[in-house]
């Protein structure tokens, strides 16, 4: 599980203050949603939690131990950086696969088959295109090759950060139907960043709201379940003078 | 030209193409421009000559003259990594110092080896060109399974994308250091190389040669291109081969030795001219 337990971030030697005083508790298989406009702290929360940033102040902690790169995959924005767009697609899985089995001096090409089955389940035919590029392939295949990275590679927490921000309305739905039903598979604890609050009440199992650096709504998955979609959103606009993005 | 100047340049070339897998390997996989061979050339060339007078056998002159100059190549790193002093810049520190090392382990600026023992045959140039043969296909075949390992993938993410690398775990340094010391043993040997096919070593044979190399290199990137792991690891050796037969009949056609490097630098540019224009085109 992730703890977070008095976490405190700021630049400029104390003079910006950006995240304060934050404690946060997720369990195995919570799919954390962080919400919040611009400068609440959201990206920020998502670096000291991959260990980018380290907090001024407090601690964070995976499964009782200080939380290390190790236990994180990411999956972010831009594809070009959480991806090698100029190996071929078999190449980054495989990569992926290495960071777990570390056979060290095994032919990757060996891993072709298992590459081939999990790009099959995903059923949307980037199986086609194992020997090419990731360069010669569209965003959102893209992305959705960067996830699967993440989620091979077995990380105990998974951090998703606006990572379908730039992609199309139906590969968005794809992949976030990949994304749940995969972290549902491997019980997994994951956090992700979003600015549309429908995607947020639509996947995920616990809701947070930052502001200003700080957790100004926190809905439990018992609560989410109790309240209509409707609710749920006068909760959010309640508790902020938001300017966020609501689809619904 | 005669079948002796081929076969000489045949010889050289496939000399070079030792160097030019050692530019090949940092400027290419890991996106390491480096200078480095300008040093660990005649680095490798005076270790073996240093052996060789004190009757060492050749082979292992040859070995401890490749890992010296491997050791030049991971102190580069060092430089680049630890001071953050720019690639560039390591190689010709480094280069410069090892002038003076080579001069201490030399004794004197040049040496003619006489009745020291080499791996060449003195008659049988053919014999020559095999063993050379034999040395870059092991070569190749090393560096084109190696590649195609878990850890040779973790070596080329480290050159395509050092940040995603290090976040997945991988230590940038480590693999950094290990591939400038397979470039530079690959440099020490050819160094110890031209040393016994010549029976000569100077202590200024290595000027020159990183731009050599790289003609080789840029001209087998022309020729195969580089888009895939195998145009990669051909290109060096197709380059250098093609690169000598150049040499050998621009001189052999009036070109003066003294203009060669201006030659070369001067193909350099034509080939990179040539290869920008094909991506422009694409």
């Amino acid at each position: 599980m992730l703890q977070l337990l008095d976490v405190n971030k700021s630049f400029l030697n104390g003079a910006c203050p950006v995240i304060k005083q934050m404690n946060l508790h997720l369990n195995p298989g919570d799919f954390c949603v962080v919400i919040g406009s611009n400068g609440s702290g959201k990206s920020t929360l998502m670096k000291l939690i991959s260990g980018e940033y380290i907090p001024t102040q407090g601690r964070i902690m995976m499964q009782g131990k200080s939380i290390t790169s190790h236990d994180v995959a990411s999956v972010i924005q831009d594809v070009n950086k959480g991806t090698i767009v100029e190996m071929t697609l078999l190449e980054n899985i495989a990569f992926s696969l290495s960071r777990v089995k570390k056979r060290g001096f095994s032919l990757y090409s060996r891993q072709k088959n298992t590459v081939i089955q999990q790009l099959k389940a995903l059923n949307i035919g980037l199986e086609q295109y194992i020997n090419t590029p990731l360069r010669h392939l569209s965003g959102g295949q893209r992305q959705m090759v960067a996830t699967m990275m993440a989620l091979i590679s077995q990380p105990k927490l998974l951090l998703l950060d606006e990572h379908t921000s730039a992609i199309d309305p139906s590969m968005q739905k794809t992949l976030m139907a990949y994304t749940q039903r995969s972290i549902q598979q491997q019980n997994l604890t994951s956090l992700m960043i979003t600015h549309h609050l429908d995607d947020a009440i639509q996947y995920g199992n616990r809701l947070i709201m930052l502001h200003k650096g700080a957790i100004v709504l926190d809905v439990s998955h018992q609560e989410k379940a109790a309240l209509s979609v409707t609710k749920l959103l006068d909760l959010f606009h309640y508790h902020e003078h938001l300017d966020l993005v609501g689809r619904v | 030209m005669t079948l002796d100047f081929f076969y000489t340049g045949l010889l050289q070339s496939l000399i070079l193409a030792l160097v030019a897998y050692a530019i090949m390997i940092p400027f290419r996989l890991l996106n390491f421009s480096d200078l480095t061979a300008e040093g660990a050339y005649p680095l490798g060339g005076a270790v073996c000559t240093t052996l060789l007078l004190l009757k060492m056998h050749p082979i292992l002159a040859l070995l401890i003259a490749s890992v010296a100059s491997g050791l030049m190549g991971v102190a580069t790193s060092l430089i680049h990594l630890r001071l953050k002093v720019n690639t560039l810049l390591a190689g010709i520190i480094l280069s410069t110092m090892m002038y003076s090392v080579n001069l201490r382990l030399m004794g004197k600026p040049n040496i003619a080896l006489f009745n020291t023992s080499s791996v060449f045959s003195q008659t049988n140039i053919l014999y020559n060109i095999g063993l050379l043969v034999c040395v870059l296909l092991f070569l190749i075949l090393v560096l084109s399974l190696f590649l195609r390992t878990e850890f040779g993938l973790k070596l080329r993410a480290v050159g395509l994308n050092p940040a995603f690398a290090c976040q997945q775990n991988i230590s940038v340094v480590q693999y950094t250091m290990l591939s400038m010391f397979f470039a530079g043993c690959c440099t020490g040997l050819a160094g110890g190389l031209i040393v016994q096919l010549q029976h000569y070593m100077d202590v200024g044979m290595g000027v020159g040669i990183v731009i050599h190399a790289l003609a080789a290199l840029m001209i087998g990137e022309a020729i195969v291109g580089n888009n895939t792991l195998n145009n990669q690891i051909i290109a060096p050796c197709m380059g250098a081969l093609v690169y000598q037969q150049i040499q050998g009949v621009v001189l052999s056609i009036g070109l003066a030795p003294s203009d060669l490097k201006f030659f070369t630098g001067a193909l350099v540019l034509v080939v990179i001219a040539m290869q920008r224009n094909r991506q422009l085109e694409l």
